[in-house]
């Protein structure tokens, strides 16, 4: 059994792929969210339904969406590759798989934390002068922050975790694309792999308690305050 | 005692005792790209033995190996590969006198029909190559065999998109992604308009493709997955393979 | 303040119909729960839309269905205290009392932090979160966060009603002394008939969504009072008091009170039911109330199933109520003379 320089660099793109997913999805997750719960327009049980589709469809599937859309034939494929950005098989494919099969949990975490905040203090707040984007700035914010924290770490947990969608549009190239599920996959797949896929599988593990144990933290101090 | 209420006891304790006898179940663990050539051979067998049942498990050739392992029922094991023949007969789960080829396949490049690839230095002129992961996948073994073979492994490797196995290959091919990909012969001959063979890699530049079968233990022991075994070298058999595109000798 | 109000709202089964002029510095809304109170309070500070009609103070149209005109609330400057103070949990008293402060135009920015705090008392609690006050203090920052908006109008909606009978009476000066210091006119909501006669000069009465009148927060009292468990409230001014055999005689109309009840024996406001006067039509003899008070009657009014005695005091007032039988038995009229027995336990301080 022996880790060889790749399954270094998968620890390292895994985290890597986690982590510029997560601050990818913020601002993404916290839009989502606020849509939900404070939008007023038509066809907001199609955007949830939307938002949440990614939950229940297999990665897989996920996946294979991903490549029909942004493959070289796809239509934002095409666009992207006009402007010269190429996203399939690259650690951007992987962040890409991330961010969409992980956004429920984001947008469920952060809308639950906004759910909770007394209508009356945003009333207050417009009353007092502050416009809606002030106010979801400098109230609903802060009021949602233990939503998302745990959301992201919820979310970057999910991602360390990614596999089906992330082998199909991002490939599982040693050093380039192959996150540490992908690495433990292939591993797992050889006859000789299995020491290595075992350690790794090791490491998969305590990183994800690792974030999960902070994610555990960061609910209860909420229910504590 | 009523003669209908007989009548109907006896019917059911003949039937209960007489199932036995006449119905047999094999459980098949085969490689998942040999799923629609296994489909048909064992519904002529069934056709030919009609007290024979199977229940097919396809998959990838390491994931069916553990899982023998780890006691699923099997009677009979397809791989892509030798290794994991060889895996089993070592840890003893694998009659290895049973063992043998159970057909051949051959790599092929497929890609864009308008790219021509005369020899395997010519890849060097594409930008990307799909090829299963070597670690896993046997078709990307083979792949890598030829690339460093022909010594061109280096140069290539960046060009490589590893794909998790031959149908993955085949779906990037087939959607443009990459300008050829390295797949087996009878994958290439179900792609549809968007790819097409381009070249076939030489024998000599790899080991050959083939599909080594064994009995498991408990195969061994069963008379009727010894018949089938015999059944899959039969002229019928064999005609099926060819059909499909697989070489026999 | 002026204020043009036409407005028709529906919420499901309940419909608001509300069509007013009034003006004045010191408003309230008065009307049972239920009654459409806050959701007029809401349609005012922009938070909810009427179906139709307008909204006009001071001249600026800040509703206008026809003109579709409708400002959003940030831009109303109409500030707001709830029944439930609610204070942003994630700021200190002085960021939550800057909060409007800083998102007032700077033209019209007139009141500043320090003379609040000093007001309010809250100096010493700047630094404080509001998770660690008392049931009045945060109140109060909820009023000192409200006035430094520096509002055209301050709405109230119940801001005494979560707070208990002791601390309501403490929190009233307050609210008083402000809105006088600053000049901000309000408009005060509530279900008590005392707060009312307390804060404001006048009284919009809404009931089941529709406007039934605007009178003066005493005469609304004074109609009130046959359903009012507590009778009409009686405000007496007395002086500062001397001892007098286990009672406080406190100054009061020319003559004194004898009360048992005193806590604070100082001049001040006390309450005094009119349930609690009984009328003799001659001096009793042997009675044992401690106040006995030669009265003119004034005049009869009605108030419900109650009759109510307005009485002159030796120039001060006293509201007294009695069953229509009974003024027709003492043959009580106006200018008739009359005794009015109090028992010295009967008076409240306020």
């Amino acid at each position: 059994m022996t880790i060889a320089p790749t399954d270094i660099q998968a620890m390292q793109l895994s985290v890597k792929v986690g982590a510029v997913a997560t601050l990818a999805a913020l601002p993404l997750g916290f839009y989502a969210a606020w849509l939900l719960v404070f939008g007023r327009f038509r066809g907001k049980l199609l955007l949830e339904l939307l938002f949440n589709l990614p939950l229940i469809l297999p990665p897989v599937v996920v996946g294979y969406l991903l490549l029909l859309l942004v493959g070289v034939e796809g239509p934002l494929g095409r666009l992207l590759g006009m402007a010269g950005i190429r996203i399939i098989f690259t650690w951007k494919a992987a962040v890409l798989a991330s961010l969409v099969v992980g956004f429920p949990l984001l947008v469920r975490s952060i809308r639950l934390a906004m759910e909770g905040i007394d209508p009356q203090l945003l009333q207050a707040g417009r009353s007092l002068g502050a416009g809606p984007l002030d106010l979801t700035l400098t109230v609903i914010l802060p009021l949602s922050r233990r939503g998302i924290l745990a959301g992201s770490s919820l979310f970057f947990a999910r991602s360390l975790g990614e596999f089906g969608a992330t082998i199909i549009v991002a490939g599982s190239i040693p050093g380039v694309t192959q996150t540490l599920p992908l690495a433990i996959y292939d591993y797992a797949s050889s006859p000789d792999g299995e020491g290595t896929a075992l350690l790794l599988c090791l490491v998969s593990v305590v990183l994800s308690v690792a974030v999960l144990l902070l994610h555990e933290t960061v609910l209860q101090r909420g229910k504590a305050a | 005692m009523h003669t209908p209420i007989r009548i109907i006891l006896i019917t059911l304790c003949m039937l209960l005792f007489a199932l036995p006898s006449w119905a047999t179940e094999l459980h098949l663990s085969v490689a998942a790209s040999l799923r629609e050539s296994t489909n048909e051979l064992t519904a002529l067998f069934q056709m030919q033995h009609p007290g024979v049942s199977f229940r097919n498990n396809f998959g990838a050739s390491g994931a069916l190996a553990k899982q023998i392992e780890a006691g699923a029922p099997a009677d009979l094991f397809i791989s892509a590969n030798r290794e994991w023949v060889d895996y089993l007969i070592g840890k003893r789960l694998a009659d290895a006198q049973s063992s043998s080829i159970f057909a051949y396949n051959q790599l092929v490049v497929a890609g864009r029909p308008g790219l021509k690839i005369r020899s395997i230095q010519d890849l060097l002129q594409l930008k990307r190559i799909a090829i299963g992961s070597p670690t896993s996948v046997p078709a990307g073994e083979y792949a890598m065999q030829a690339l460093k073979k022909t010594g061109i492994d280096r140069q290539v490797a960046h060009r490589l998109v590893l794909a998790k196995d031959v149908r993955a290959c085949l779906l990037y091919a087939d959607r443009g992604e990459v300008d050829a990909a390295f797949v087996y012969r009878t994958d290439a001959l179900m792609l549809s308009k968007q790819a097409k063979i381009l070249y076939v890699v030489p024998e000599g530049l790899h080991e050959r493709v083939s599909y080594p079968m064994v009995l498991t233990v408990a195969g061994a022991r069963k008379p009727d997955a010894q018949a089938f075994i015999r059944f899959l070298s039969s002229p019928e058999a064999k005609a099926i393979l060819k059909k499909r595109g697989f070489e026999l000798r | 303040m002026e204020l043009e109000l036409q407005l028709r709202k529906r919420q499901g089964a309940f419909s608001l119909t509300v069509d007013l002029t009034v003006s004045g510095e010191r408003l309230g809304l008065f009307g049972p729960s239920g009654s459409g109170k806050s959701s007029l309070a809401g349609l005012l500070a922009g938070l909810s839309r009427p179906d139709d009609g307008r909204i006009i103070l001071d001249g600026r149209t800040l509703f206008d269905a026809e003109k579709r005109i409708d400002l959003p609330p940030e831009r109303r400057r109409i500030a707001l205290v709830f029944q439930q103070h609610a204070l942003f949990p994630h700021l200190n008293v002085r960021q939550n009392l800057l909060y409007g402060h800083r998102r007032c135009p700077a033209a019209q920015r007139r009141i500043e932090l320090e003379e609040v705090a000093d007001v309010l008392g809250l100096t010493p609690l700047l630094a404080q979160q509001p998770a660690k006050l008392s049931g009045g203090e945060r109140q109060r920052v909820a009023l000192g966060r409200a006035v430094l908006a520096s509002p055209r109008l301050l709405i109230m909606d119940e801001p005494l009603s979560a707070l208990d009978d002791d601390l309501r009476h403490r929190i009233i000066p307050y609210l008083r002394l402000v809105s006088e210091r600053f000049t901000i006119p309000f408009l005060f909501i509530s279900h008590s008939l005392l707060e009312m006669r307390l804060m404001t000069e006048r009284v919009a009465v809404l009931e089941k969504g529709e406007l039934r009148a605007v009178v003066s927060p005493e005469e609304l009292a004074r109609q009130r009072m046959g359903q009012q468990p507590a009778g009409y409230i009686n405000l007496l001014q007395v002086g500062p008091p001397r001892q007098t055999q286990g009672l406080l005689a406190f100054p009061w109309a020319g003559g004194e009170l004898l009360l048992s009840d005193a806590t604070l024996p100082e001049a001040g406001t006390v309450e005094l039911s009119s349930k609690e006067i009984i009328l003799c039509r001659r001096h009793p003899e042997a009675i044992s109330a401690r106040n006995l008070l030669p009265c003119t009657v004034r005049h009869l009014f009605d108030a419900g199933r109650k009759t109510g005695v307005e009485l002159d005091c030796n120039g001060a007032t006293l509201i007294a109520e009695i069953v229509p039988d009974a003024a027709h038995e003492l043959a009580i009229t106006p200018g008739s003379t009359i005794w009015a027995a109090i028992k010295a336990s009967a008076f409240r301080r306020l």
